[in-house]
């Protein structure tokens, strides 16, 4: 190390940051990266209670905080096709979550179907809800705040109607019956485990799923539609792209996501109620793992969600104080809109080009500012 | 929170209550004989109360077009000022209203000038993203000082009756408060040069520019301003409710749709919104089962939204 000048370091780096910003302009950077993640995230609940130099990720984090991790995840990738890819910002993603958690609960309680077709039927009403609420503020083309506010009310009015009715479920909401009482065993098909790591994995296909229909999206001609929408509706609109179709199919296909989560959260835990799953909070946690790690990216949400939610977890655990995780919440949100608007998907660049800018090629620093979408 | 809130309030609580109206007012239907008339008077009590939380949200929106979701938080500062001034140190509540206002009204400035005055240019939803972030931090402040029990400033104000109609004293307090303050306002923005300052930027912020505004004064004034609304909204509750750090979550929420209602940004709408939400509310909870009338509520709220998104007097401050 002694030996080596100066110059020498500089254009080392000057070299890794080349070579890292060729690889993000490659097609397969996405794919490759996400395969990367998907792989660590396989095996990460395995390596937890291995000791590396006297120290175990275990003590801080257990399974049951991934699963959580991966449940926000899942929903902020859901959240990002319509809000992050067709900048049609939605504050009531609670509402297709909901849906998904009451679809499969409540017909598991009344008629005893199966949890997986009930997932199903409840994303199809999630879906269709979103598309009624796309119908009615499209039309009559409410965008920024309205749009915002619009989408609030109508997950405050599912929240306020399953409190009321009874016949839903009422304040109380409802219990998860065990598995043998829709005839079946622990496990898969019951949707229903023992155990923590099986309900770990099941969300991870889950994400996989929801981020390679995601990323399917982004790279087809439909994304390019979606984006374009984003970065200027009229001019969208004046070169053909029928605008009010294609906002639709964003929030169909995202409420339909983002009510799996909400499936699964029914199955994890032994009772749901409005109050837990349509309140004004759930808006919060959904959009803000893909605030954080960067809007509009596949990898965003993901990243995001990991920078969220062991963080708030661990402030719970080692601070007695309720609300102090909330604290965190806040603090992130604030932060990273003001100070990092592009999300944890932009900090390995800006590393690359602090170190850059001390390297002989000032001038490329700039250049590259604004032409990161992953 | 809210369903629950009204059950709880109405069944324990001895103050009169925003929760507790239906009960009380059932029990008045037994002794009065025009329940209409008794209702009609909770729901210009409680009208008046939404205008005032709508005010300072309509103006925010109006001159800076930012939604400010910490509205409700920085009321529940407000309520907690007023109550925690008054139990520590057994200050009156004519002091500790005007000195919650000026808190909030410092709050507003600081808060405006460290996270929003920096964003104005960015997205609508990165400033309704930090406001929900400041909301978060303000009512977790509120929540670990001084816990999530409901509190109360135990005033036993009493209430009067005038030709059968019973009337909270408490709660006939906030309405003049409010009416009062409405008027201050209302002239300060009529009458004043930087009352027209305010208003010419809220028509038109690049012209108000040209004519020499210093906009961005303005701006941290009116965010002030209406963090100050919101901290008298606030500061007058504890006369006739139990407080809790959650109370400001459906005020928020209905001073929403009041803002909506009435056209964002517009003064007299604010109001329209307001008496037309107390209304609802109060009759809502009297005749429709549980939350019915917050259900209510949010079918007006999507309806205007559809049919007439600008509102009912939409336009600018300045009308």
């Amino acid at each position: 190390m002694v030996s080596v000048s100066n110059a020498d370091v500089s254009s080392r780096l000057d070299q890794a940051r080349r070579q890292y910003r060729t690889f993000q302009s490659k097609w397969y950077a996405t794919p490759a990266i996400l395969a990367g993640i998907f792989g660590l995230l396989l095996v990460l609940p395995l390596v937890l209670d291995l000791y590396f130099f006297g120290f175990s990720l275990g003590s801080w984090i257990s399974v049951h905080v991934l699963v959580i991790t991966l449940v926000w995840a899942t929903a902020a990738q859901g959240w990002n096709v319509m809000s992050g890819y067709t900048g049609q910002f939605s504050f009531g993603h609670a509402a297709f979550f909901g849906l998904g958690a009451y679809g499969t609960i409540l017909l598991l309680n009344t008629v005893g179907l199966n949890p997986w077709l009930g997932m199903l039927i409840g994303a199809t009403v999630a879906s269709l809800y979103g598309l009624l609420i796309g119908v009615l503020c499209f039309r009559y083309d409410l965008r920024g705040h309205y749009f915002a506010l619009a989408t609030l009310a109508f997950a405050e009015l599912l929240r306020h109607t399953f409190n009321t009715f009874s016949q839903l479920g009422g304040a109380s909401g409802y219990f998860k019956p065990l598995p043998r009482s829709y005839g079946a065993e622990f496990g898969f098909a019951a949707f229903q485990f023992r155990e923590t790591l099986p309900y770990y994995y099941i969300i991870l296909g889950f994400l996989v799923v929801v981020t390679a229909v995601s990323l399917a999206i982004k790279q087809s001609r439909l994304g390019l539609y979606l984006f374009a929408i984003r970065e200027d509706e009229s001019a969208a609109a004046a070169v053909g792209i029928p605008t009010y179709r294609y906002k639709l199919v964003g929030i169909g296909v995202s409420a339909f996501f983002t009510a799996w989560a909400g499936a699964f959260w029914a199955m994890y835990f032994d009772t749901i109620r409005p109050d837990t799953v349509y309140e004004l909070l759930v808006n919060v946690e959904i959009l803000l793992p893909a605030i954080v790690g960067g809007v509009g990216t596949v990898i965003g949400p993901i990243v995001g969600a990991f920078v969220v939610i062991p963080l708030s977890e661990v402030a719970r655990q080692s601070v007695d104080i309720t609300g102090f995780d909330r604290v965190i919440y806040g603090l992130l949100l604030v932060g990273i809109v003001l100070y990092s608007p592009q999300g944890a998907i932009s900090w390995p660049r800006r590393a690359v080009e602090l170190i850059g800018a001390y390297g002989p090629s000032k001038r490329n620093a700039s250049a590259t500012a604004d032409d990161d979408d992953e | 929170m809210i369903a629950t809130m009204g059950f709880s309030f109405g069944s324990v609580a001895a103050l009169p209550s925003i929760g507790g109206l239906a009960t009380e007012s059932a029990m008045v239907a037994f002794i009065q004989p025009s329940t209409a008339l008794q209702l009609i008077a909770f729901a210009i009590l409680l009208g008046g109360i939404y205008g005032l939380v709508a005010l300072g949200l309509t103006m925010i929106f109006g001159v800076m077009d930012v939604i400010n979701f910490a509205h409700g938080a920085m009321m529940v500062v407000g309520m907690y000022t007023v109550w925690w001034t008054a139990t520590a140190f057994g200050l009156h509540p004519i002091l500790s209203i005007p000195l919650a206002v000026l808190g909030l009204f410092a709050l507003g400035v600081l808060v405006h000038l460290t996270t929003i005055s920096s964003i104005m240019d960015a997205p609508q939803e990165n400033q309704l993203i930090v406001t929900f972030g400041i909301m978060l931090i303000l009512i977790s402040a509120i929540e670990i000082t001084f816990s999530t029990d409901p509190q109360s400033l135990g005033l036993g104000l009493g209430s009067v009756a005038i030709a059968g109609v019973f009337l909270p004293l408490g709660q006939l307090y906030a309405l003049l408060i409010a009416i009062s303050a409405v008027v201050v306002v209302w002239l300060f923005l009529q009458r004043t040069q930087l009352g027209r300052a305010i208003r010419g930027t809220a028509d038109d912020r690049t012209a108000a520019q040209y004519v020499g505004i210093n906009v961005p004064r303005i701006d941290y004034l009116t965010f002030g301003i209406g963090a100050a609304l919101a901290g008298l909204a606030g500061a007058v509750i504890p006369l006739f409710q139990q407080i809790n750090p959650y109370l400001g979550d459906s005020y928020l929420i209905n001073a929403f749709v009041i803002v909506v209602l009435g056209g964002l940004g517009s003064f007299p709408g604010a109001l329209l919104g307001g008496l037309i939400v107390g209304f609802v509310h109060v009759f809502g909870q009297y005749y429709l089962p549980g939350s019915g009338y917050q259900i209510s509520i949010f079918l007006i709220f999507i309806l205007v939204l559809l049919l007439k998104p600008e509102g009912l007097l939409g336009g600018g401050v300045s009308e």
